[in-house]
């Protein structure tokens, strides 16, 4: 199997793995698996085996009906029960009008104005669109102009996020062929008088300009039937310059450095901490054994004295046995009679060079002298001290070469990580500037603009132009749950990033999924309410092949408040 | 090595923990304390092995749906229920490998530099990537699964042992055999 190898992948801290941390949803999916449907109940299995051949055909040629060019060599088997529920749910999902928001309580808000009718109004709308109203604008169903307080519903859909939440249908049939819409801005626009809805005016119209990413030509208008489910072409819009939006040189401003970001903040955290971490691992390594010192022998034709020491006060003196004590040269007051002498009292003390002579101090009576002396050994004794002096110098030398290493060894690894630091720190930074000088090419391309057209009639109306399945990558594609399940869908949406539109595939398998490999993509579909998504990464591994596919789309957990949430999540 | 695995337990830890996962077989409910207990260790095992932070946290979810689900079927073999859990991360992730075609390896240059000090090589620059290029591409998956419980997740050999059910002596001797065999290659 092919590996993916990542190194220093940035680790994941336990609040935010905490955060995740959804034990309801684990309770209620596994007592939802627990459960046996009806369809997988044995009494209902054995009622339908006589009907299944039958089925099973008509399935296989229900999902090839739409795509007769298409060759399926490895279409997945269907058992009996599965099929009926399909057909069911096909029947189901065909029924329903013709705008069908997938996810409950997740749709784009109306914006809501009030209108007195006799005077009309001119609206502003939160994106920067304008609603220009005419006096007298709104009629009853019998035609008749109505006065007072209207109450006009008014949202827009720019992006995928906003076509898939509303349901509304993004392909457009033209005298049977059938296009997929990329859309330059979408509008919906009602009116109300005490809670029913009511007409706009004969021979009125509301003017609308529309703030739009887009500013090509090659949209149309178009509105849409909701009786007949499709689009009526009404022509073209007029594209107008919008004064309103930031330019790019004022977004530029707006815009903090790399070394601000939160992202790059962290690694200088990180080297921080790995700098403490080094001290710590410093800290407690273990010390060296103190250094042996080395015995002296005796030099011929000096004096020494032998003294006993505290082997308490002078551990260092006690080390070797035989120690004597030999004047140094420096001594110029010391002369052969002193050695003659019984002295009362005779005291050592640390030397001005330390641990290597000391101070003798020699009392008799009121007479007092101090000499330097140096511990040194005789004979023998010079030889036994020699000896255990090596070995103890051996013993010191390997725990001090172990000391070295262990701290040469935590500088490397300390030195390591924070070159890695620095190295993703100069990534993010390259990134940064990239995404930045993408953003600026972005904001020149995609200049805002208003589309100005006109309705006669409320409804949902759009600037877009008839498109085409992204090509690239052609395959046959069985859409599957992470439990190895086919999802029960009917819808399947293409979300291609590099083109404003929601591509819009029908029934599990899709029999000809085309994507570009080269944009970023996602898949999503509903099944029972619940949002499931292929996510961009797992769009690498799907092959140009006319046999079956598996898609292994991965369950949204996420509970949507809101639009604005959802862009977030898919990042729009 | 320091080990930072929090899986190890004592003989009253894995009888308090048994009684648990009894009363969890007639009171689902009662599993939440040992979700909340190894949430995290069921993650971060599984994030180990693959590419993507939402997926490892989809999984996650998943190895514990299908543990309650199949909670009837558990009996107590002496070590942590996390062993269980374990073994339907490790099902759960081979699923991803499957759908993927591609197995995902992790390699943080600590636990590289773990396994050099082990090996008891010093030229830690000269090798770093070479031994990330033998553990990302060469390895067997047997010994990935090895070198990546000890150095890159830091646990113990009784808990690898535990996991891959083998003893915890035969981990250690594998791992080291691994080690040698790195070593050799290396040089």
């Amino acid at each position: 199997m092919k590996r993916k190898v990542n190194l220093n992948r940035p680790e994941i801290s336990s609040a935010e793995i905490a955060k995740r941390k959804n034990f309801d949803s684990v309770l209620k999916q596994s007592a939802n698996v627990g459960a046996k449907p009806l369809i997988k109940k044995p009494w209902f299995l054995s009622s339908v085996v006589a009907v299944t051949i039958a089925i099973v055909t008509t399935v296989v040629l229900m999902n090839q009906d739409k795509k007769s060019d298409q060759h399926v060599e490895n279409q997945e088997q269907i058992s009996s029960s599965d099929s009926l529920a399909l057909l069911a749910f096909y029947k189901e999902e065909e029924a329903k009008p013709c705008i069908a928001p997938p996810i409950k309580g997740l749709n784009v808000h109306y914006t809501t104005f009030k209108v007195i009718a006799e005077k009309g109004a001119t609206l502003d709308y939160k994106t920067g669109s304008k609603i220009i109203i005419p006096k007298n604008a709104f009629a009853d169903e019998n035609g008749k102009l109505l006065k007072g307080e209207v109450e006009l519903r008014y949202r827009e859909f720019h992006d995928a996020v906003d076509f898939f939440v509303s349901g509304i249908p993004m392909t457009y049939d033209s005298a049977g062929v059938k296009y997929q819409f990329e859309s330059a801005g979408m509008i919906e626009v009602l009116a109300y008088q005490n809670g029913k809805q009511v007409n706009m005016a004969p021979e009125k119209a509301i003017d609308i300009e529309m703030a739009s990413d887009y500013k090509g030509t090659e949209y149309n208008f178009y509105k849409l039937d909701t009786m007949a489910n499709n689009w009526s072409c009404l022509g073209k819009d007029k594209v107008k310059a919008n004064p309103e939006k930031s330019s790019a040189s004022d977004i530029k401003k707006e815009i903090v450095s790399i070394e601000e970001t939160p992202e790059y903040k962290t690694f200088e955290t990180k080297k921080v901490e790995a700098k403490k971490e080094k001290e710590v691992q410093m800290a407690a390594l273990p010390k060296p054994i103190a250094e042996p010192a080395k015995p002296a022998q005796v030099k011929k034709g000096k004096f020494t004295f032998n003294l006993e020491v505290d082997a308490k006060e002078f551990p260092e003196l006690s080390v070797y046995k035989g120690l004597l004590f030999e004047v140094g040269d420096e001594n110029t007051n010391f002369n052969k009679s002193m050695y003659d002498i019984t002295w009362d009292e005779a005291s050592v003390k640390e030397g001005n060079k330390s641990g290597e002579n000391y101070n003798l101090t020699l009392k008799k009576g009121l007479k007092k002298y101090d000499i330097i002396v140096y511990p040194v050994f005789e004979g023998k004794n010079y030889e036994t001290a020699m000896k255990t002096y090596q070995e103890k110098f051996n013993k010191y030398k390997v725990t001090l070469d172990k000391r070295i290493a262990d701290e040469k060894k935590a500088e490397e690894v300390y030195q390591a990580k924070v070159a890695e630091y620095q190295r993703k720190q100069e990534e993010l930074a390259r990134a940064y500037k990239q995404k930045q000088e993408e953003a600026y090419r972005q904001m020149e391309t995609t200049q805002k603009v208003m589309r100005a057209f006109t309705v006669s009639s409320f409804g949902v109306y759009n600037c877009d132009n008839p498109s085409v399945y992204p090509k690239g990558i052609l395959c046959v594609a069985n859409i599957k749950n992470d439990l190895n399940k086919n999802l029960l869908c009917y819808d399947v949406y293409l979300v291609d990033k590099q083109k404003n539109g929601l591509f819009t595939y029908y029934r599990n398998p899709l029999t000809s999924f085309s994507f570009n490999p080269k944009s970023k993509n996602m898949l999503w579909t509903v099944e029972h309410g619940v949002l499931y998504w292929l996510k961009p990464e797992q769009f690498s591994s799907i092959t140009a092949s006319m046999k079956m596919q598996d898609l292994v789309l991965s369950k949204v957990d996420q509970k949507f408040e809101n639009v604005e949430e959802m862009k977030a999540y898919f990042n729009f | 090595m320091i080990e930072t695995s929090k899986y190890h337990a004592t003989q009253t830890d894995l009888a308090n923990e048994q009684a648990i996962v009894e009363a969890a077989k007639k009171e689902p409910a009662k599993f939440a304390s040992l979700y909340d207990k190894y949430y995290e260790q069921i993650f971060r095992y599984i994030y180990q092995r693959v590419d993507d932070k939402e997926q490892a946290f989809d999984a996650t979810q998943q190895v514990f749906i299908k543990a309650m689900e199949s909670l009837h079927k558990y009996e107590f073999r002496g070590v942590p229920f996390a062993s269980w859990l374990y073994r339907i991360a490790s099902s759960e992730v081979n699923n991803i490998y499957r759908a993927q075609k591609q197995r995902t390896v992790n390699i943080d240059s600590v636990g590289v530099y773990g396994m050099m000090e082990e090996m008891e090589e010093t030229k830690i620059d000269k090798y770093h990537d070479k031994i990330v290029d033998i553990i990302g591409q060469e390895l067997p998956e047997d010994e990935l699964q090895l070198i990546e419980m000890r150095f890159f997740e830091k646990r113990s050999f009784k808990e690898i042992g535990e996991i891959l059910e083998i003893t915890e002596n035969n981990a250690k001797v594998k791992t080291y055999r691994i080690l040698e065999k790195l070593k050799k290659i290396i040089k």
